[in-house]
């Protein structure tokens, strides 16, 4: 058996993801995880069940960027549009 | 207007001066040429708004002279030499110029012309100005006032002219100048008044007119000495005449005008004696009244609402009125008739009264006449009563004799009530009552007066379009919905109407699609079901378009051995779909569509590698049920990874996508086309003997751990495919899937995890698996239940077997899934059960060695359960692992436990159904305490809520009940 039927393009792999819970990242320090209902061309997406996670980097005064406090905040959301434009990966969640 | 300096501020004004001042063009009459084509728009400039400052500068003042309003005569001295014929249409203008010309009005009729905004309130003062052009100039505001109050001198002159709206002055000023006369006075003036009139008359109206006005006045004078004692009667015994509906301000006036009233019931009289010549009025009341009573129990409505005797007095009057109402009207048509050459003239005046009164009359139910005939409230009825006073005086407006018989019957109306109604709460109750109605009667004609004017309005496009224009227009729009394959492109649509339809039990085609010869069509979206005018609208639409095909259809028929169809190029009809371009070309052919998905391998060669795959396969299996089992040929591979399992699952939605799409092309059954019937079958049975592969199910279970079928069906879109297969799957493809579900039952990710789900505290994981479960109960038991409900005994038992002995059936029953499956075991063997007592076919009987084998079965698994009946509630588990958590940790927010535990009681009642006496003893005897435990905190209200309560009693009883028993029965 072929170990990768029907996989042409890397969309194929997303496709394997339907209905999967998937991670995605995101332009502006935002993660989700949720379940893909949808996606198109663009990356846009639909996900359900989401949890978004966002970084904010707290530059101190007098210090360099790279000293910032992250601050993790996250929300949970029902059911979510994404523009493709911000998505930088899509992937399936690490197997624990 | 000009006198206080307004001009310099109206262009128009200065204009007109200017032009009076001698300019005068070739055009005497260029003012009034409105609506012509030489109108020079002067009419668009005019000041039609701020009315306010007339008002603010003539308002309470009193009565001011237009002495000095020069403006004002020259204008109607232009007037003067108008075409007589037109003098309508050109007073009717001269209403709208006057918006600021006419300050004279306001301070002339203070009460009346300047409120009523009808044409007619402006007649008067133009052919009045006009004939009294001398005083105009000559005499004082006083002098003036002087000559228009003696109503007796001008009202000759006044009355050929035929103007209503200048009436009601002459009367109110005549009226109160006569308050202080006796009624021989007004009887000697009357006389006088119709012997001048009469002369008058003679020269101003025509010969028949004059006929009839005399015979009228000679009339009245024959009648006044026997009518005159009834006047006093009914001046003694009837109290003030109420007028509770007359809110306008000339309600003072018909308060002064009260003895005109008076007359006007004189005059009254006399018509009716003069027309009907029927009876006298006592006469009237007596049949009346008896008519009255048998008309009661037509009256039901009234009768409820109010007290029988008012009712009955209210009941009287509504006849009476009715009756009077339909002679005035027996009056007003032999009027008409006698004098509709002469009216006609004169109706144009009265149109607007005319109308009025027309509709209220032919508002059809006496009530609504009765009704409508008491509407006092509009302020020109009211100049209609004056109008007609002042008739009875001059005596030869005949288009007056109308409106005094209406008038008359409104007068008659209040008599009635002053007659019989005789207590005042009486009279206040009816009029109450009256005002509501009216208030109604009004509301809803304003109703429906809105409405004729929307339907009238949206009428103006009547038939502006023929038919073939609005068959072309649908074609046009019909034309971009015709797609080749009507049911995807419309998919989302139909597969929510087909779920609406079968949530609704509806059973309807399974596609709503118009589908076309030549394999285009049209999707029709949902069936409309709500009530309104959409469902017609869609309706319609619906049957325009099947015509429409339906026509095309023969048009290609026709057309077709021409078949010049496109030799002159295609052009799209579907702009729509030329989407923009996208960003990323994704070849929907190469990787969506299962058949083409080796691009490199042919189809025929995919499909003969999968049938030698098969049928090595086959080989294998049927090798190892020959005994020959050869432990090298069983390849042991690796479970199947999660992206191969996904990768499979897409392939295999692909299938059964396909293959529900070849059951919507299935070709009629009564097909003459065998050979499409053939490729038809051909093509699905191919579908199905992949889709079959492709679940692999018959991979020797030795294969791997887990099984690639358990892999498969461990995602979630895995476990709902598996009830789309179940619809293509033979039963016999669906026992073999059911069995190796039984078997490889402890490989599932859901049981293998399930104690997870006992866990106190709620993780990502614990949700995940959750869902998990959840999926595997809907979709999974859901496909292999049918199987299960038509297995035999020897089955069940078999698969019982299979299950204790290859998975440990403790653990199992500790999770959901492997309790329902139990469950759904137990209750198919009690169905089993109750019909081998019932059936009488005994070939369907169950074999004693069946029986037996069951039995044996049953108590082993009993034997194995016994010991941990307890573990078997979650809520037990839960409690356990509470307790073992460090006494620190955060309370654990209350789990609805009793929902958790209610599959267990229900497995434990098919549990205690099957078992023999001893049995059901051991299982009390370990239940007892939970048995306990649940109805005490019951009957204690150790819970939260009502529900929580029922819910604890509701399981208990559960169990309780397959062993004949109740929990009222336990007392705590």
């Amino acid at each position: 058996m072929d170990a990768s039927p029907g996989i042409q393009e890397p969309f194929d792999l997303i496709r394997l993801s339907l209905s999967e819970r998937v991670f995605v990242k995101l332009r502006g320090d935002r993660e989700l995880t949720g379940i893909l209902h949808a996606y198109d061309g663009h990356m846009n997406l639909i996900l359900s069940d989401v949890e978004e996670t966002i970084m904010i980097v707290d530059a101190q005064d007098g210090a360099s960027s790279a000293q910032g406090v992250v601050n993790v905040a996250k929300r949970k959301l029902e059911m979510l549009f994404v523009r493709g434009d911000g998505v930088i990966l899509v992937s399936p969640p690490s197997r624990t | 207007m000009s006198f206080f300096g307004f001009e310099d501020n109206d262009p128009l004004q200065r204009e007109k001066q200017k032009f009076l001042a001698g300019k005068k063009t070739e055009e005497d009459l260029a003012v009034y040429t409105w609506g012509e084509e030489s109108y020079d728009g002067l009419g668009d400039a005019l000041l039609e708004g701020g009315d306010e400052l007339n008002d603010e500068t003539f308002g309470s003042s009193g009565a001011v002279g237009r002495d000095f309003d020069f403006t004002q005569g020259q204008q109607f001295t232009e007037q003067a030499p108008s075409d007589p014929s037109h003098s309508l249409q050109h007073s009717v203008s001269s209403l709208e110029t006057s918006g600021s010309t006419a300050a004279a009005a306001p301070a002339r009729q203070p009460h009346s012309l300047w409120d009523e905004k009808s044409p007619f309130s402006v007649l008067p003062r133009s052919s009045n100005s006009v004939r009294a052009l001398a005083d105009h100039h000559r005499s004082s505001s006083s002098a003036r006032l002087s000559t228009y109050s003696n109503g007796s001198i001008s009202s000759a002159g006044q009355a050929r002219t035929q103007s209503p709206g200048m009436l009601p002055t002459q009367t109110i000023t005549q009226g109160v100048s006569q308050t202080g006369r006796t009624l021989q006075e007004i009887e000697a003036e009357m006389r006088a008044a119709a012997q001048q009139t009469r002369s008058a008359a003679a020269t101003a109206a025509t010969q028949r007119q004059q006929l009839l006005q005399e015979q009228q006045a000679q009339q009245a004078q024959q009648q006044q000495v026997q009518q005159q004692q009834h006047f006093y009667q009914q001046q003694r015994t009837a109290p003030p005449r109420m007028h509770p509906q007359s809110q306008s301000p000339r309600f003072h006036q018909q308060q002064q005008a009260q003895q005109l009233l008076q007359q006007q019931q004189l005059l009254r009289e006399q018509v009716l004696e003069q027309q009907l010549r029927e009876q006298q009025l006592r006469e009237q009341q007596v049949r009346e009244q008896q008519l009255m009573r048998e008309e009661r129990a037509a009256r039901e409505l009234l009768r409820e609402q109010q007290l029988q005797e008012q009712l009955r007095r209210e009941r009287a009057l509504q006849d009476l009125q009715l009756q009077e109402q339909r002679r005035l009207e027996e009056v007003e048509r032999q009027l008409r008739a006698a004098r509709i050459s002469e009216l006609q003239q004169q109706q144009l005046l009265q149109s607007q009264y005319l109308h009025q009164h027309q509709r209220q009359a032919s508002n059809g139910s006496p009530l609504s006449q009765h009704m409508g005939g008491r509407r006092q409230q509009s302020p020109a009825l009211l100049d209609a009563h004056l109008q007609a006073a002042y008739a009875q005086n001059g005596q030869v407006v005949p288009q007056n004799i109308q409106l005094q018989q209406r008038l008359l019957s409104e007068l008659a109306q209040v008599e009635f009530i002053s007659n019989i109604h005789a207590s005042p709460e009486e009279q206040e109750a009816l009029r109450a009552e009256a005002m509501r109605r009216i208030m109604e009667t009004e509301r809803m004609e304003e109703k429906r007066r809105r409405k004729a004017a929307k339907i009238a309005h949206m009428a103006r496009y009547n038939d502006l379009m023929t038919q073939s224009d609005k068959d072309f227009i649908t074609r046009i729009q019909v034309s971009q919905l015709v797609t080749q394959d009507p049911y995807a492109d419309d998919f989302y649509a139909q597969v929510y109407g087909a779920i609406l339809r079968s949530r609704l039990g509806l059973q309807a085609s399974d596609e709503r699609v118009l589908k076309f010869g030549s394999g285009g069509g049209v999707g029709l979206g949902l069936g409309q079901k709500s009530a309104g005018r959409r469902p017609n609208a869609m309706q319609k639409m619906e049957q325009q378009v099947e015509r429409i095909v339906n026509n095309a259809r023969l048009r290609e028929h026709d057309k077709a051995p021409h078949s010049l169809q496109g030799a002159l190029g295609k052009t799209s009809g579907r702009s729509y779909k030329a989407a923009p371009r996208q960003l990323l070309q994704v070849d929907t052919n190469g990787a969506t569509s299962p058949t083409t998905s080796h691009p490199h391998i042919s189809k025929e060669d995919a499909i003969r590698m999968d049938r030698e795959g098969a049928a090595k396969e086959a080989a294998k299996m049927g090798a190892e049920a020959l005994g020959v089992s050869d432990p090298e040929e069983t390849v042991r591979r690796d479970p199947l990874t999660s992206k191969e399992t996904l990768a499979i699952l897409e392939k295999l939605y692909d299938l059964v996508l396909n293959i529900e799409q070849l059951r919507r092309e299935q070709p009629p059954s009564d097909s003459e086309d065998f050979e499409a019937v053939g490729i038809w079958n051909a093509r699905l049975n191919e579908s199905i003997h992949q889709l079959w592969d492709g679940l692999r199910v018959m991979v020797p279970l030795e294969t791997s751990n887990p099984h690639p079928f358990i892999s498969l069906i461990t995602p979630t879109k895995g476990k709902k495919l598996l009830p789309r297969v179940s619809r293509h799957l033979s039963s016999q493809q669906m026992l073999t899937m059911l069995t190796l579900l039984v078997a490889c039952f402890s490989q599932m990710d859901i049981v293998i995890d399930a104690p997870l789900l006992d866990a106190p505290h709620e993780s990502p994981a614990q949700a995940e698996l959750e869902r998990q479960t959840q999926a595997f109960l809907g979709s999974v038991v859901q496909s292999i239940l049918p199987v299960v409900a038509k297995a035999g005994l020897r089955l069940v038992s078999g698969l019982l077997g299979l299950l204790m002995e290859r998975s440990d059936i403790v653990a199992i029953t500790q999770t959901r899934p492997g309790l329902a499956v139990l469950t759904l075991f137990l209750s198919r063997v009690e169905l089993i059960k109750q019909s081998m007592s019932s059936a009488t076919d005994l070939s369907e009987l169950p074999s004693q060695e069946e029986t037996e084998q069951w039995e044996l079965m049953f108590d082993h698994l009993f034997q194995l359960l016994h010991p941990n009946l307890l573990f078997l509630f979650p809520s037990t588990r839960i409690g356990a692992s509470l307790s073992a958590l460090p006494p620190d940790a955060p309370p654990v927010a209350a789990l609805h436990t009793d929902a958790l535990d209610q599959p267990v009681w229900q497995f434990l009642a098919a549990l205690a159904l099957h078992s023999s006496n001893e049995q059901q003893q051991a299982l009390v005897t370990a239940l007892r305490g939970k048995v306990l435990e649940n109805v005490a905190s019951a009957n204690k209200g150790w819970v939260a809520s009502e529900d929580e309560r029922l819910a604890k009693l509701g399981n208990v009883n559960l169990f309780l009940h397959a062993l004949g028993l109740d929990s009222s029965q336990i007392s705590v």
